[in-house]
C-alpha cells in the first residue's frame, strides 16, 4: 500500500522536475540562440582580422535602437525597419573598418581593443544623448498565443527567437561551406599570403567581414528590441554573453560560437534556477574563468603554442 | 684539454619528429666551431637544446662539467652561456644603451629594496653598469647611438648592439644563430674578424650557424655538419670539405 | 636658431629639479580653491595612482590585463572593512590595502604566468573583476552590498583628522609623491629595464639570464599594491564605497587614461588622470556628453597621437622622454 503510493509520487514529481527542466531548457536555449548569434557574428571579424570587437556590445544596441527608431518614428514595418538597419549596420561595419581600423594597423594590437572599446562609447553616448535615461519597450512583434506541448509553454518570443535564428545560422553555414564565395572566406580565413597569392583583396575582405559582422550583430539586435527592454547598457551585458561564448566553444571556431552561445544560455538558466538566481548574472564570468583555467581553448579551440 | 660544452647522444623530439637524433660532439673555449647543414637539419634545434628553450627527449649536456639540461633558459645564461636569435632578439623601443645594460642585468648587484629606496648601493651599481655599457658602445663605434631606440638604427647597427648586449657578461660560450644574415660583405668579414677575435684573443668558445660556406670556410677551426637531425660530419674545415656524405647533403638539397 | 635654444634650456636636470618643486608648489592649491574644486584635485591624485599602477602592466609590462578595478575595489573595501569593523588607524589600514592588493595582483598574475595572453587574459581579468563585484554586491553582512559601505565619520592620519578635503589632500599628496617617487626608482633601474624587456621581447629576455616569471609578478604585484593603496585614498575620498565603482565601465576609464596620458610613462599616467577626472566633470550636465567625450578622445588619440598626450611634451623637447636608467 505504502510502496505503491510512494510510486506514484515519484512518477509525479520526476514528472515535475523533468518538466521544469525542460523548460528552463527552452528558455534556455532560445536566449542562447542570440547569444550564439552574438558570438557568431564575433567571430566571423576576429578569423577575418584577428581583432576582437570590444564594443560589439554597443553596435548590437545600436542595431536595436535603429530597429526601434525605424518602428516607433519612422512609422515603418518591422520587417522593413529590420532589414534597414541591417543595411545601414553593414555599411557602419565598412566605415569602421576603413575610417578606424586601418589607420591604426600598424601600431600595437592593443590599440584595436581601444579604438572597438571607444567606438562603442559614442554609440552608447549618443543613444543616452539622444533618449537621456530612459528605457523603452517596443510594442510586441512575436506575438502569438502559446503552444502548449504536454506541459511545456512555448511563447512567441521563444518561438519566433529560436525559428529565426535556427534559420539565419543555416543560411549562414550554407554561404560558409556550400557556396564558392564561402569557400573563398574559409580559404582567406586559412591564410591571408595565400589569399593575396590568388588575387583576393585582403584589404576589402576585411572590410567586408567587418560589414558582415555588425550586419548580424545587428540581427541579433533586431531579435532583442522586442523581447527586451532597451537602454543604452545593454551592450555591456551582450558583449560578455559572447566573449563567454566564444571561450566555451573556442576562441576563433564558428560552430563553436553557435555551441557555446547555446550551452551559456542553457547554463544561466539552470544555474539562475537550481542554484541561486543572483547566480545567474555572473554564470559568463564564472564559465570565462572556469574554461580558461581548465581547459583554455574551449570545447572546438586548437590549443596555442608558443615557439621560440 | 676539458671541453667546455659536451653533448652526449641528445636527441629532441616534436610529437613524433625526430629534430636531433643521438647528437654527440665536444666544443672547447677559444675555439670557433660551425655547425652547417641544410634547412631543417636541426640547427637552430641544436642551439635551443643546448640554451635551454626546448627539452631534450634523451642525452645529456654538460658546461664545464655541470649537466644544464633540463635547466631553465636564464639559468643556463647565468651559468655562462649566451645566444642570438636568428630572428632578432633586441628589444626595439629601447635605447642601444638600454639594451646593453639589459645584457648586464644579472651583473649589477642591487637589491629590491636599496633599488626602490634609491639607496647608495643601487646607484653605484647602476652607475658602474652605465659606465661600462657606454664603454662596450664606443668599442664598437656604437656611441653616437646609445640614445636612440634600436628600431631607428640599421640593421648592420642592430646586429652589432645584438653581439654587444650578448657579449656584455663576457659569456664563456657563445651560440651565434647566423650573424651575417642581411649583412653587406665588408660588414660580414668585419663581424667574422670580430668573432675569430673574440675566440682567439679573449679565449671565448663559439658556436656559429652559418649559411654562408666561404665564412665558414675561411673563420671556423672546427665544423660540425648536421642533416635531418643527425650529426654526419666533424672536422677541420679542410676535412669536411671532402667528406662524401656532406657532399651528398648538400648536393642531394641543391 | 631659436628651437634648438629651446631644447638646450630644458635639460633632464632640470626638469628633474621642476619635478622635485611641483609637490611643494602644490601646498598653496587648498588655499586658493574652494572645496569643491580641492575635491577634485583629490581625486586626481587618487588617479594618478590608479593610471600609475595600471600603466606598469599594460605599458611597461605590456601585458592586456583588465585587473586594475579589481585591484582598487579590493583595495577601497580591505581600507573601509578595517576601519569599519576593526577600528585600525587609518594609516595601518592603507597599509594593509597595500598588502591585500599587492596579493590580488599575484593571483592576477597566475594567468600571465601560464601563458594566457592578449585576448583571452583581457577577458579573464575582465571577469575576475566582475567576479570581485558580485562579491561586494552580495556579502551584504561585511560590505553592506548596493548600499555600500560608510566609513567611521572620525578618521585619523598620524593624528590629523581628516574631517575635509584640506587634510585629505595633505594626506593624499604625501601619499602620491611617495608612490610615484618609488614607482619612478624602480622602473629606472634593472628591474624597470627586465620588465620592459619582457614587454619587448620575452623569449630573448630569458637569455640573457632575468628570470621572466619572476619579473611578471612583481610588475603585478607592484600594480596591485599601488593600485590597492589608491583604493584606500578613494575610501576616504568618496566616504562610502559602493560596488558599482569597480565596474567595467570603471576599468575602461583607467585603460582611457592611461591611454591619453601615454603608456608606459609615468608622467603620461599623471596627465592622463588630470584629463580624464576633470573634462568629465563639465560634461556631466547632459546625459551620455562623458560617453560620447571619453569615446572621441580616445579615437582621436589613437588615430592622432598614439603615444598619447605626453608624446606633445616629446616633441618639445626630448628630455621629457623618461629613461630606464638613472643618470
Amino acid at each position: 500500500m505504502g510502496g505503491g503510493r510512494k510510486v506514484v509520487c515519484q512518477a509525479f514529481t520526476t514528472g515535475y522536475i523533468m518538466e521544469i527542466f525542460l523548460q528552463l531548457t527552452l528558455s534556455g536555449l532560445s536566449q542562447g540562440a542570440i547569444f550564439a548569434l552574438i558570438a557568431l557574428s564575433l567571430t566571423v571579424v576576429y578569423r577575418a582580422t584577428t581583432i576582437v570587437n570590444f564594443g560589439h556590445g554597443d553596435f548590437v544596441m545600436a542595431g536595436a535602437f535603429f530597429v526601434y527608431v525605424l518602428v516607433i518614428y519612422a512609422g515603418l514595418p518591422y520587417l522593413l525597419s529590420s532589414v534597414l538597419a541591417i543595411l545601414i549596420m553593414f555599411v557602419m561595419g565598412l566605415g569602421v573598418s576603413r575610417g578606424f581600423i586601418d589607420p591604426i594597423k600598424s601600431g600595437p594590437h592593443i590599440g584595436f581593443a581601444m579604438m572597438s572599446i571607444s567606438l562603442g562609447y559614442v554609440l552608447r553616448g549618443g543613444a543616452r544623448f539622444l533618449w537621456g535615461r530612459e528605457v523603452f519597450p517596443m510594442p510586441r512583434i512575436f506575438d502569438m498565443e502559446p503552444i502548449f506541448i504536454g506541459e511545456l509553454v512555448i511563447t512567441g518570443d521563444v518561438f519566433f527567437v529560436s525559428l529565426i535564428v535556427a534559420i539565419l545560422l543555416s543560411v549562414f553555414f550554407f554561404i560558409f561551406y556550400r557556396t564558392k564565395i564561402g569557400i573563398v572566406i574559409q580559404a582567406v580565413y586559412q591564410s591571408e599570403r595565400g589569399a593575396t597569392l590568388i588575387g583576393v583583396n585582403v584589404r576589402a575582405f576585411h572590410q567586408s567581414m567587418w560589414g558582415v559582422g555588425l550586419a548580424m550583430g545587428a540581427m541579433a539586435g533586431i531579435l532583442i528590441a522586442p523581447i527586451s527592454l532597451l537602454h543604452p547598457d545593454l551592450g555591456a551585458t551582450f558583449l560578455i554573453r559572447g566573449f563567454a561564448a566564444m571561450t566555451l566553444g573556442g576562441f576563433g571556431s564558428l560552430s563553436g560560437a553557435v555551441v557555446g552561445g547555446l550551452l551559456l544560455g542553457f547554463a544561466e538558466q539552470i544555474f539562475g534556477f537550481y542554484i541561486s538566481s543572483t547566480l545567474q548574472d555572473i554564470t559568463a564570468y564564472l564559465i570565462i574563468l572556469a574554461v580558461l583555467i581548465i581547459r583554455p581553448a574551449g570545447l572546438f579551440g586548437r590549443t596555442i603554442t608558443v615557439r621560440v | 684539454m676539458d671541453p667546455l660544452l659536451k653533448l652526449q647522444n641528445v636527441s629532441v623530439n616534436f610529437s613524433g619528429l625526430k629534430a636531433l637524433n643521438n647528437v654527440t660532439f665536444n666544443a672547447f673555449s677559444g675555439e670557433v666551431r660551425a655547425v652547417i647543414g641544410p634547412n631543417g637539419a636541426g640547427k637552430t634545434t641544436l642551439f635551443n637544446a643546448i640554451s635551454g628553450y626546448v627539452p631534450s627527449t634523451s642525452g645529456s649536456i654538460s658546461f664545464n662539467g655541470e649537466p644544464i639540461n633540463g635547466l631553465a633558459p636564464h639559468d643556463i645564461s647565468i651559468k655562462g652561456v649566451r645566444r642570438t636569435f636568428q630572428t632578432g632578439g633586441l628589444f626595439p623601443e629601447m635605447t642601444a644603451l638600454e639594451n646593453i645594460l639589459a645584457g648586464l642585468h644579472v651583473e649589477i648587484k642591487a637589491g629590491f629594496l636599496d633599488i626602490i629606496l634609491g639607496l647608495p648601493e643601487a646607484r653605484e651599481a647602476e652607475r658602474k653598469a652605465i659606465v661600462r655599457a657606454k664603454k662596450l658602445l664606443n668599442l664598437m663605434d656604437l656611441a653616437s647611438v646609445a640614445e636612440q631606440p634600436v628600431k631607428d638604427l640599421s640593421g648592420g647597427q642592430q646586429r652589432m648592439v645584438e653581439i654587444v648586449r650578448t657579449l656584455a657578461t663576457e659569456p664563456p660560450l657563445l651560440l651565434l644563430d647566423e650573424p651575417v644574415v642581411g649583412l653587406s660583405p665588408p660588414m660580414r668579414d668585419r663581424m667574422m674578424e670580430i668573432i675569430r677575435r673574440l675566440a682567439g684573443e679573449e679565449g671565448i668558445g663559439i658556436l656559429l650557424i652559418e649559411h654562408v660556406i666561404d665564412l665558414v670556410m675561411s673563420g671556423s677551426d672546427k665544423i660540425i655538419v648536421l642533416s635531418s637531425g643527425e650529426l654526419i660530419a666533424e672536422g677541420t674545415p679542410a676535412e669536411v670539405r671532402q667528406d662524401r656524405e656532406v657532399l651528398e647533403a648538400y648536393l642531394g638539397h641543391a | 636658431m631659436a628651437k634648438v635654444k629651446e631644447q638646450n634650456l630644458i635639460t633632464r636636470e632640470r626638469l628633474r629639479w621642476v619635478y622635485y618643486f611641483l609637490p611643494i608648489l602644490a601646498l598653496v592649491i587648498p588655499f586658493i580653491v574652494n572645496e569643491y574644486i580641492l575635491w577634485i584635485v583629490n581625486a586626481i591624485l587618487v588617479y594618478t595612482l590608479v593610471t600609475l599602477g595600471f600603466n606598469i602592466i599594460i605599458g611597461n609590462l605590456g601585458q592586456l590585463a583588465f585587473a586594475n578595478t579589481a585591484f582598487f575595489g579590493i583595495g577601497a573595501y580591505t581600507a573601509a572593512i578595517l576601519m569599519v569593523y576593526g577600528n585600525m588607524p587609518y594609516i595601518l589600514a592603507i597599509f594593509m590595502s597595500a598588502i591585500v592588493g599587492g596579493i590580488a595582483g599575484f593571483l592576477a598574475s597566475v594567468a600571465a604566468l601560464r601563458g594566457i595572453r592578449l585576448y583571452y587574459l583581457a577577458i579573464i581579468t575582465l571577469a575576475f573583476g566582475e567576479l570581485m563585484r558580485w562579491v561586494y554586491l552580495h556579502g551584504d553582512t561585511v560590505t553592506k552590498g548596493s548600499d555600500g559601505l560608510k566609513i567611521p565619520e572620525e578618521i585619523y592620519f598620524l593624528g590629523l583628522s581628516l574631517d575635509s578635503e584640506v587634510p585629505k589632500f595633505f594626506v593624499f599628496l604625501l601619499l602620491t609623491v611617495l608612490v610615484v617617487k618609488v614607482t619612478s626608482n624602480l622602473m629606472r633601474s634593472k628591474i624597470g629595464r627586465a620588465i620592459v624587456s619582457i614587454r619587448e621581447n620575452e623569449a630573448t629576455t630569458a637569455s640573457l639570464g632575468i628570470h621572466t616569471a619572476k619579473y611578471i609578478i612583481l610588475a603585478f604585484v607592484w600594480s596591485g599594491a599601488i593600485v590597492g593603496i589608491a583604493g584606500a585614498m578613494f575610501a576616504v575620498l568618496t566616504e562610502r564605497v559602493l560596488p558599482e565603482a569597480f565596474g567595467l565601465t570603471e576599468v575602461i576609464i583607467h585603460f582611457g587614461m592611461v591611454l591619453i596620458g601615454g603608456t608606459g610613462s609615468i608622467v603620461g599616467s599623471v596627465i592622463g588622470a588630470i584629463t580624464l577626472t576633470t573634462l568629465p566633470e563639465y560634461f556631466r550636465q547632459f546625459p551620455g556628453m562623458d560617453e560620447l567625450f571619453f569615446g572621441i578622445i580616445i579615437v582621436l588619440i589613437l588615430l592622432f597621437l598614439p603615444k598619447g598626450l605626453v608624446s606633445l611634451l616629446w616633441r618639445i623637447s626630448p628630455a621629457f622622454k623618461e629613461r630606464y636608467y638613472r643618470d
